[in-house]
């Protein structure tokens, strides 16, 4: 042990992995997107450039005259994230530049306003990583639903009452349209393994052509739990099948992070106020929980996703190793 | 202010930080030191988890020092204790405990092979000096601790050689000579000076020791037996089990019995029959009003002795009676030709716990002689004053004799002891105070509480069996053979990667990777309390991701003042 | 060398000959033959350009705002509904001052539904803050888009070329192509300084509160008003480079003595002084090709307007329950002068409806001796239901 004093300054300026984001950025307590925007950078790098949607991420991380990106970035509107994207990339090969592309963009402005864009830069294979933080809300403007919001959640505009039992709709299967597009690599992730993010971030900048990454981003607020729950609250959603962790390569499935003991989805649901009236004595939530069960079942044996013997699953892939990870 | 605007409105890299969100907290991490259970339950006083931490990293010599620096004799420890700490080790609730007393013994271990030094210099010749009587582990150990702190031990020995009961009363198939003299003959080169042949009473004086030396610590032992006796009848050549043992150890022979009942339930009354089979007594007997440790046995009902001794006990052919007393010796003359033996237990009335016999459960078991084991007390001689009538000599919780005198105690010659690692401690302890009492600034070692299982996040480790080493199968022990094999070392490495490190920062990288607000920053070098990671309280928001991610339990969320 | 080219075409080579690195376009009729121009050109390997080919406009102008953010020289050509489509987009651009220049094929806004030519698509974006030029002929559409680059990057505005639908997109005329050594030396490499670049990296698009939003606009405003001075000058560097001038901020013909004068925009300026020739019943008469919409050329429309008792202004589009928008401007302008002249407001050719060289003498002869309020001037109220609207 030294005696040296080292400012946090000096401190912060010799962190050992690259910082695309800073900290003083306004996200809530516990902001799953932020962590995940700052996951995607780690594995990026800093020899890149970002297109970023409307949305919360946009909103706190720049409010002029600060901004906590240390990266090229520019913000240009709500539904057009896939196309300015795409325009970047073809200026930076007519360049004749090796800076990639990153598109960040929230589950609204991927799913719902943004997915033409998306769509077209896809079709015309430009090489971008797409990168959605899917919170299942427009979150930065009140809560509303989107069309990845879960069946059954409630939000201000499919809010739970006598009359309905939140969202009416199905999550939209936003990796089966990704799929048809016959892109070279598309997977979704999960903040709560970190490593694994970081993993796809890096074999989808391995691989030519465009990429899309789904990460799940557990939004406090909009979910309605503590923000130190963050990464539970993740972690149970995979755990219990709702949503898998999956890798696609030209529309098949090439890899899962299997299930060694699936979850009850009751586990997940029981710990975010947006699904609190599931759990009243009422016969239509006993139904509404059954039918989200259902469709746990129903993704475990579409993907595959009981654990078969090696490899990691999800008790292995974030089991913590003394003096950290290998970190490349 | 001065703020221009920009065509575009376009703002510069990084400039977020002038924010400081830290002033949007209510509560903030912090790094508490949790104490490992396996730290609280050691009874040197041991922190496992510290020196497991560092032979999981690789550094097995490093580790070796931090051990030593509370226990000097780990090899033999590794090998005679009955590691308390592997039964309040957390890890045991999830899959296996950690096998501590094997990695403890590796360590011990290969500081022999490979003569590591210990970490100590010696005193500077006008260093005070202290007398230590006997040179057992609690005489050791004071020796030891007193020798890291500047002073200068100086070791009185009765027999010929140091070790104490483990060199006189251990059997080398448990301790093998070659380890307990390897890591004394080390100890004492450090510059403990020892002389022998010096014993109480005869050759020396408490109150010479008191005018010659700055304080004095007395580590005797208890060298007599308890007297034994069966309603009022004692046998002619009774021999003590004790008095066997060391006959044994030292000559390397025994009576030829045939058969005979050893009382007591303890490591002596174990070592001794395990001897005796050795011996090539045909049938042991062992006779205890307690029983075999189990799960569904009571804490107040067990044999004191190790289970795994007692174990291989019985694979070696003991015969164990439990649950028995005796109630008469059967007599010729004055020969013993056999015990009646009674169903015995204690009971609890209220606070205290009473042998009961039962009555109408009589037995006879034909035995040549009976050896009682049934504990030992302090020999008087040099002692009569501090001693009285009394067993042991009493101390107070800094091990002084009494208020304000320069005379401590500690080890087996207080009562409630009896495990080498409890002699350490005693030594350790009463080094500290006599410390003190040389004006020699001790730090206060204030503790916190000790990290249970719920202070962890297990979700962070995958199952993994617990490293065994072999234990030699019976048709092999022969003579002086160890029987408990000590781990390779991948097996100790993949062991040691098995600990949980409760309530201490192993580096996991956890809270670095997921705080949403890069408000922890790792350092190159460990920070001042130890961790590897420091807050960044100017952008920390208080959201308590990191402390609810910790594996460990080492952050804890308290509120802002 | 002179050459027969349709306009399209002509467009085409410019903006291949100024070396746009990427073009991003949805077809669109009549802006279709522009782009197809220039996919022939990439696949005979005569263009070296990025062309992406979008599945909608919004995501054209965004494919393009993107390239030009990420240094390189960007262009796009829409009409009509493709225009408004990519109007959140126009306005983004122009607000995050990124130069690109994007070709506007004129033509009327549905409903109802035309594909002919008008100019109500580019007036409904004239609050963009885009710079808006006007071209009356092909030679000039070429001229003006090769300047409307140099215009764009200078000012780091971007830049709007309007070029009348059919008329001039469909039509052929001899075009004067300039020579590529010309325009490499009139339009030097693209030099963004605030382009995306990781050694020297921003953030664009930051969200600004009340205290700073005026400023942010004021700093716009104020680079379209240096227009003013900007687009002239290119306009006279371009004519001594090759002897053609594209008509500064607006551009007059006829008789300097007139007291009537006549204002367009695009097109039917040719139509117009093609009457003036024809008819000698409407000399003396003045006529101004207003060729920069914006910035509003205020002052140098006073000049133009010197000695006139009456202005006519014809415009091909309407603000409905209003009335003329380019006459509106033009009355507030001269109202400053001493001595204003009477602006009398029509709106010809809405939908593509074809402006007959006789219209101009049919146009002076009606005149009212005060003007009236604004009215399309060949509606045919045979059409018109009786009352009702």
């Amino acid at each position: 042990m030294t005696n040296e004093t080292v400012s946090l300054d000096n401190l912060r300026a010799n962190q050992p992995r690259f910082s695309g984001l800073t900290s003083g950025h306004r996200a809530c307590l516990g902001c799953g997107q932020a962590l995940a925007a700052r996951l995607v950078l780690e594995a990026a790098g800093p020899d890149v450039m970002i297109a970023n949607a409307t949305g919360c991420l946009e909103i706190f991380t720049t409010p002029w005259p600060e901004s906590a990106w240390r990266v090229p970035w520019l913000h240009s509107l709500f539904e057009n994230t896939g196309a300015v994207a795409a325009g970047m990339e073809a200026a930076l090969k007519a360049q004749g530049k090796s800076t990639r592309v990153l598109a960040f963009g929230g589950d609204g402005g991927t799913f719902d306003i943004g997915f033409q864009a998306l769509s077209g830069m896809l079709e015309r294979g430009h090489e971008v990583l797409y990168v959605c933080f899917d919170n299942e809300a427009y979150m930065n403007t009140g809560i509303q639903r989107s069309s990845s919001t879960p069946h059954a959640a409630a939000t201000t505009t499919s809010p739970a009452g006598r009359a309905r039992m939140g969202k009416r709709h199905l999550k939209k299967d936003i990796l089966s349209i990704i799929a048809a597009h016959h892109i070279p690599y598309a997977a979704t992730a999960s903040v709560a393994y970190p490593a694994d993010v970081r993993k796809k971030v890096r074999r989808a900048l391995a691989l030519p052509g465009p990429s899309f990454l789904l990460v799940h981003s557990p939004c406090p607020l909009g979910w309605g739990h503590e923000g130190a729950l963050s990464i539970e609250v993740a972690r149970l959603a995979v755990e219990t099948g709702l949503f898998p962790l999956v890798e696609l390569e030209r529309g098949s499935v090439v890899g899962v992070l299997p299930l060694r003991e699936p979850k009850p989805v009751t586990e997940y649901l029981k710990l975010q106020g947006r699904f609190a009236h599931l759990f009243a004595d009422d016969p239509r939530a006993r139904e509404e929980l059954a039918h989200l069960q259902a469709l746990a079942d129903a993704n475990i044996e579409r993907y595959g996703l009981r654990a078969t013997a090696g490899g990691l699953d999800t008790e292995s892939a974030d089991t913590v190793r003394r003096g950290g990870g290998q970190w490349a | 202010m001065g703020v221009i605007v920009t065509p575009g409105g376009f703002a510069l890299p990084g400039t977020a930080t002038a924010f400081k969100t830290g002033t949007w907290r209510i509560e903030r991490p912090t790094h508490v030191h949790g104490v490992a259970p396996c730290h609280g339950a050691c009874l040197a006083g041991e922190d496992p988890q510290a020196w497991i931490d560092r032979l999981a990293r690789g550094d097995a010599e490093e580790a070796w020092r931090i051990l030593v620096a509370a226990n000097p004799l780990p090899a033999s420890t590794g090998r005679v204790c009955p590691h308390p700490c592997e039964s309040a080790c957390n890890r045991g609730g999830y899959d296996q405990a950690l096998n501590i007393h094997g990695l403890e013994r590796f360590l011990g271990d290969a500081a022999l092979a490979r003569d590591w030094a210990y970490p100590v210099t010696s005193p500077p010749p006008d260093a005070p000096r202290v007398a230590i009587v006997g040179a057992g582990p609690a005489g050791l150990s004071c020796a030891w601790q007193l020798l890291r702190r500047g002073i200068q031990p100086v070791l009185l020995e009765a027999l010929n050689q140091a070790g104490g009961i483990p060199r006189t009363a251990i059997p080398p198939y448990r301790l093998p000579r070659a380890v307990l003299d390897g890591e004394i003959t080390r100890l004492l080169a450090t510059g403990i000076e020892c002389r022998f042949h010096e014993r109480l009473g005869r050759d020396f004086s408490l109150e010479e020791l008191e005018a010659e030396y700055a304080a004095v610590f007395l580590a005797v032992g208890t060298q007599k037996s308890r007297p034994f006796s069966v309603e009022g009848a004692v046998p002619r050549d009774l021999h003590y089990g004790l008095d066997l043992l060391r006959h044994w150890l030292a000559e390397g022979a025994v009576p030829a019995w045939d058969e005979v009942a050893i009382i007591g339930g303890g490591n002596t009354a174990v070592d001794v029959a395990r001897i005796l089979r050795r011996a090539g007594v045909r049938a042991v007997h062992l006779i205890t009003h307690e029983r075999i440790p189990a799960r569904d046995v009571p804490e107040h009902e067990r044999m004191r002795a190790a289970p795994d001794e007692i174990a291989q006990a019985v694979e070696e052919g003991v015969i164990i009676h439990e649950n028995r007393m005796v109630r008469r010796l059967i007599l010729r003359g004055e020969r013993v030709v056999g015990v009646e033996l009674v169903h015995a237990r204690k009971l609890r009335e209220g606070e205290r716990l009473r042998l009961h016999a039962f009555e109408g459960t009589e037995s006879v078991l034909k035995v040549e002689q009976v050896i009682p084991a049934i504990g030992q007390v302090v020999d008087e001689a040099g002692l009569e004053k501090l001693l009285g009538q009394r067993e042991f000599l009493r101390i107070d919780e800094e091990g002084r004799l009494a208020a304000g005198s320069r005379l401590f105690a500690g080890g087996d010659c207080r009562p409630g002891l009896g495990t080498v690692a409890g002699a350490i401690a005693d030594g350790a302890r009463a080094a500290a105070a006599i410390a003190r009492l040389l004006g020699r600034a001790e730090a206060a070692s204030a503790r916190g509480p000790v990290v249970g299982p719920s202070r962890l996040n297990l979700h962070y480790f995958d199952h993994a069996p617990r490293q065994e080493a072999s234990v030699v199968p019976v048709a092999q022990r022969h003579g002086d053979r160890e029987v408990q094999e000590g781990l390779e070392a991948a097996a100790a490495a993949a062991e040691a990667a098995r600990c949980f490190s409760c309530g201490n920062c192993m580096a996991c990288d956890n809270c670095f990777t997921l705080c949403p607000d890069n408000a922890v920053l790792k350092t190159v070098t460990p920070a001042a309390d130890g961790s590897h990671y420091v807050f960044d309280y100017d952008y920390c928001k208080g959201c308590g991701l990191c402390a609810h991610e910790c594996p460990v339990g080492y952050i804890t969320m308290v509120a802002e003042e | 060398m002179r050459q027969p080219l349709e306009g399209s075409q002509a467009i085409a080579r410019a903006v291949v000959a100024a070396r746009a690195q990427v073009v991003a376009a949805y077809p669109i009729t009549p802006q279709t033959h522009i782009v197809e121009h220039i996919a022939r050109m990439v696949a005979d390997g005569a263009a070296s350009c990025e062309l992406v080919s979008v599945e909608s406009e919004f995501s054209a102008a965004s494919v393009v705002l993107g390239a030009a953010m990420a240094g390189s020289r960007a262009y796009t050509a829409t009409a009509s509904q493709g225009l408004l489509l990519m109007g959140e987009v126009l306005y983004n651009i122009a607000g995050l001052r990124v130069p690109l220049v994007m070709t506007v094929a004129n033509r009327a806004l549905s409903a109802p539904l035309s594909i002919w030519n008008d100019q109500q698509d580019s007036m409904a974006m004239r609050d963009a803050g885009w710079v808006q030029l006007y071209c009356s002929d092909n030679q000039e559409a070429v001229d003006t888009t090769i300047q409307a680059f140099r215009i764009a990057e200078t000012l780091e505005v971007p830049v709007m070329v309007c070029v009348d639908g059919f008329t001039l997109t469909h039509t052929l005329e001899a075009i004067e192509l300039p020579e590529q050594e010309v325009v490499d030396r009139f339009l030097p490499p693209y030099r963004f300084a605030r382009a995306l670049d990781p050694l020297h990296p921003k953030t664009f698009g930051t969200l600004v509160g009340p205290e700073y939003y005026a400023e942010m606009r004021e700093l716009h405003h104020r680079a379209l008003l240096a227009a003013l001075e900007v687009i002239p000058r290119v306009d006279e560097e371009w004519a001594a480079a090759t002897g053609r001038a594209s008509g500064g901020l607006l551009r007059m013909e006829g008789d300097s003595e007139a007291r009537t004068g006549v204002l367009t925009l695009g097109s039917i300026f040719g139509t117009l002084a093609d009457a003036r020739e024809v008819y000698a019943d409407c000399r003396p008469l003045r006529l101004v090709h207003l060729r920069c919409f914006r910035p509003f050329p205020a002052a140098a429309l006073r000049a133009a307007a010197a000695g006139l008792e009456r202005l006519v202004v014809l415009e091909r589009a309407i603000s409905p329950g209003a009335g003329g928008i380019v006459t509106a401007e033009v009355r507030a302008a001269l109202a400053e002068l001493d001595r204003p002249p009477q602006v009398h407001g029509f709106a010809v050719g809405l939908g593509g409806r074809d402006v007959p060289l006789d219209l101009l003498p049919r146009l002076l002869a009606s005149l009212p001796p005060r003007p009236g309020p604004f009215r399309i001037f060949d509606l045919d109220v045979q059409k018109l239901p009786e009352g009702g609207s």
